[in-house]
């Protein structure tokens, strides 16, 4: 064997300090969202149960559950999404499968890069004016619902685009060589390779439009609604709703008296469901991924 | 490349169930009558928003098929929405002013119609250990008002423990009718100083006092935290007798800065609105008033 040489030494000891200190920057990506969710849990202890869940606030908001916002929530995030991942996926197919590099696909290209930069705030205001006043469809469900799809749009296209670009082009010559078109292509050739992709996207979306409250409070969320306990079908589309982001906000900005514990136990559901969703889309791509053929 | 290729038959559409969307438009919109639950939209002031919201609760047991929607923003917010005819009461601290009355009938041609549903007396917070008892308005005037001399809490004659002695203003944002009756009736319409925190809440008014010695806030009675946060008495003109906000005292208008509830409605009210007016002035309705903090309406106001 070689004795290691001081030049040798040295430079395998900066390789070691530079390890570690990529991986103490890493690593500590853990730190707050163990400490996010051990706090959340310690303060929301007193108030965590299965009823806190089903029952509708009472005494004005400070005792009682949180059902209106949940299921609120569900409806904005089940229906914006329904609106955004068709559109999403199909205008990602036409951008990475069909459109050629000229001046009319660079603009939309432009355009749905700037739509993703567009503040919260400002898709609120866009959706009070387009869809509560313009389009009368008054503050509902139905223009949050459209407001946070619109928000949730650009993302939607950029995370199938790279779903799409991950298959490899190889696959797509070989199948247009035996006489196929480019639709038959990407019906059997470019989805079935790339739908775990496409999906994880859409699902990490559900975060998103389940967070934000800005949009939602212009356009049809409320500060409270009565509604039956457990009622799963407690809203209409024209209707407004109570929200778990909004219901955050306003029970520890207005309501006296709410215990400390309630808060804390609205932000634990908000992120108990939103990183339930999570799992389950990751659950879904090691599923798909493990049946994947490259 | 338009040859006829061998096609599959019944080409399944490639997105997922679009048709997922089916639009079940009954219910709310537009007060269409005739469905199964028929829903109120009640918007506006931010001080009224849990006494509102303490109504919407109680009236779901006294009529289950109405739905009452609340939400706040402040009494801009709610005023603003009336004009627009997309609310149907719109919750307000203060007086629609004339032009508001005024674009309300160009846009709905109906006119605003006002109800007063209870009172509540605006009190002056301080930190529970600032030695201070009373107040006038006309030095609340010149802490708060542009211009206005008062900047030192050794101006007042005050020291506060642990030696913190430049008074922090507290104030609401500008779309709050508290904002408004405060200017219009403390500040005499004078526009407020620059460097006050402007809270979004009448909640947080009362919540950022408590955690900061050297502060001073305006918010409803209702909001009081006792042993956070100390109520000032408050006297008219220096040297008048000061007054401790109260039910008493609002209602007798010895109080010098209390103000009535209102809401407004575009024109007569009618239907399931009307019945839910009507429930607001019965003593039930008025209990919730009076368990939220605010001063309910005295019996001859009331009704059966």
């Amino acid at each position: 064997m070689f004795a290691e040489t001081p030049f040798v030494r040295d430079k395998r000891r900066s390789e070691t300090t530079a390890k570690w200190v990529f991986f103490a920057m890493a690593g500590s990506m853990i730190l707050p969202l163990l400490l996010i969710v051990v706090f959340l849990f310690v303060k929301a202890a007193p108030s965590l149960r299965v009823d806190f869940l089903l029952d509708i606030p009472r005494r004005g908001m400070t005792e009682g559950g949180i059902w209106p916002a949940f299921v609120g929530t569900i409806y904005l995030v089940f229906i914006s999404l329904a609106v955004s991942a068709p559109i999403g996926i199909l205008a990602a197919v036409y951008l990475n499968e069909y459109a050629r590099d000229n001046w009319l696909n660079r603009l939309i290209n432009l355009a749905v890069i700037n739509l993703a930069g567009v503040p919260s705030i400002v898709h609120a205001l866009f959706g009070l004016g387009a869809f509560v006043y313009a389009a009368r469809f008054g503050y509902s469900i139905l223009s949050a619902s459209l407001t946070l799809a619109i928000m949730t749009l650009p993302v939607i296209i950029a995370s199938t685009r790279e779903a799409l670009a991950s298959v490899p082009m190889s696959f797509r010559e070989a199948c247009w060589n035996v006489g196929a078109t480019r639709w038959q292509t990407i019906r059997s050739v470019v989805l079935p390779n790339s739908i775990s992709g496409i999906l994880t996207g859409v699902i990490l979306q559900v975060s998103r439009a389940a967070g934000e409250t800005a949009p939602i409070m212009f356009t049809g969320a409320v500060f409270f609604k009565a509604v039956q306990k457990g009622d799963l079908f407690a809203y209409n589309l024209n209707e407004q709703c109570m929200a778990l982001s909004m219901h955050l906000y306003t029970i520890s900005t207005q309501v006296p008296g709410v215990r400390e514990s309630v808060p804390f136990a609205t932000a634990v559901v908000l992120l108990g469901s939103v990183l339930l969703v999570n799992a389950a889309a990751i659950a879904l791509r090691a599923h798909m991924r493990a049946r994947k053929k490259w | 490349m338009k040859h006829a290729t061998t096609r599959q038959s019944g080409i399944r559409p490639g997105a997922p169930a679009m048709a997922s969307l089916c639009l079940l438009l009954a219910g709310c919109g537009g007060g269409s009558g005739g469905s199964s639950s028929v829903c109120i939209q009640n918007k506006g002031s931010d001080t009224m928003v849990n006494v509102a919201q303490a109504w919407a609760e109680q009236y779901k047991r006294v009529a289950p098929g109405v739905d009452v929607e609340v939400s706040g923003g402040g009494s801009g917010v709610g005023i603003a929405a009336l004009i627009r005819g997309t609310i149907d009461i719109a919750n307000a601290s203060r007086d629609m002013k004339p032009e508001e009355i005024e674009q309300a009938k160009k846009n709905t041609g109906k006119e605003p119609k006002k109800f007063i549903v209870g009172y509540d007396a605006l009190a002056i917070y301080v930190h529970k250990d600032n030695p201070l008892a009373e107040i006038s308005t006309e030095q609340l005037a010149d802490i708060f008002a542009e211009n206005g001399a008062t900047i030192r809490w050794s101006q007042l004659g005050v020291t506060i423990p642990g030696g913190q002695d430049e008074i922090i203003r507290i104030s609401r944002q500008s779309s709050s009718g508290t904002y408004e009756f405060f200017r219009e009736h403390v500040l005499n319409k004078k526009d407020f100083k620059l460097g006050s925190r402007d809270m979004n809440g009448s909640k947080e008014v009362v919540e950022l006092v408590a955690s900061t010695p050297g502060a001073i806030g305006y918010s409803g009675m209702g909001y009081n935290e006792p042993g956070k946060v100390k109520m000032l008495r408050v006297a008219m003109r220096k040297g008048e007798p000061a007054i401790e906000p109260s039910v008493a005292s609002t209602l007798s208008k010895k109080y010098p800065i209390a103000r009535a509830l209102e809401i407004y409605t575009l024109g007569e009210p009618a239907g399931e609105v009307k019945s839910y007016i009507d429930w607001i002035f019965t003593d039930a309705g008025q209990k919730i008033v009076e368990e939220s903090g605010y001063v309910p309406l005295p019996a001859e106001a009331r009704k059966k």
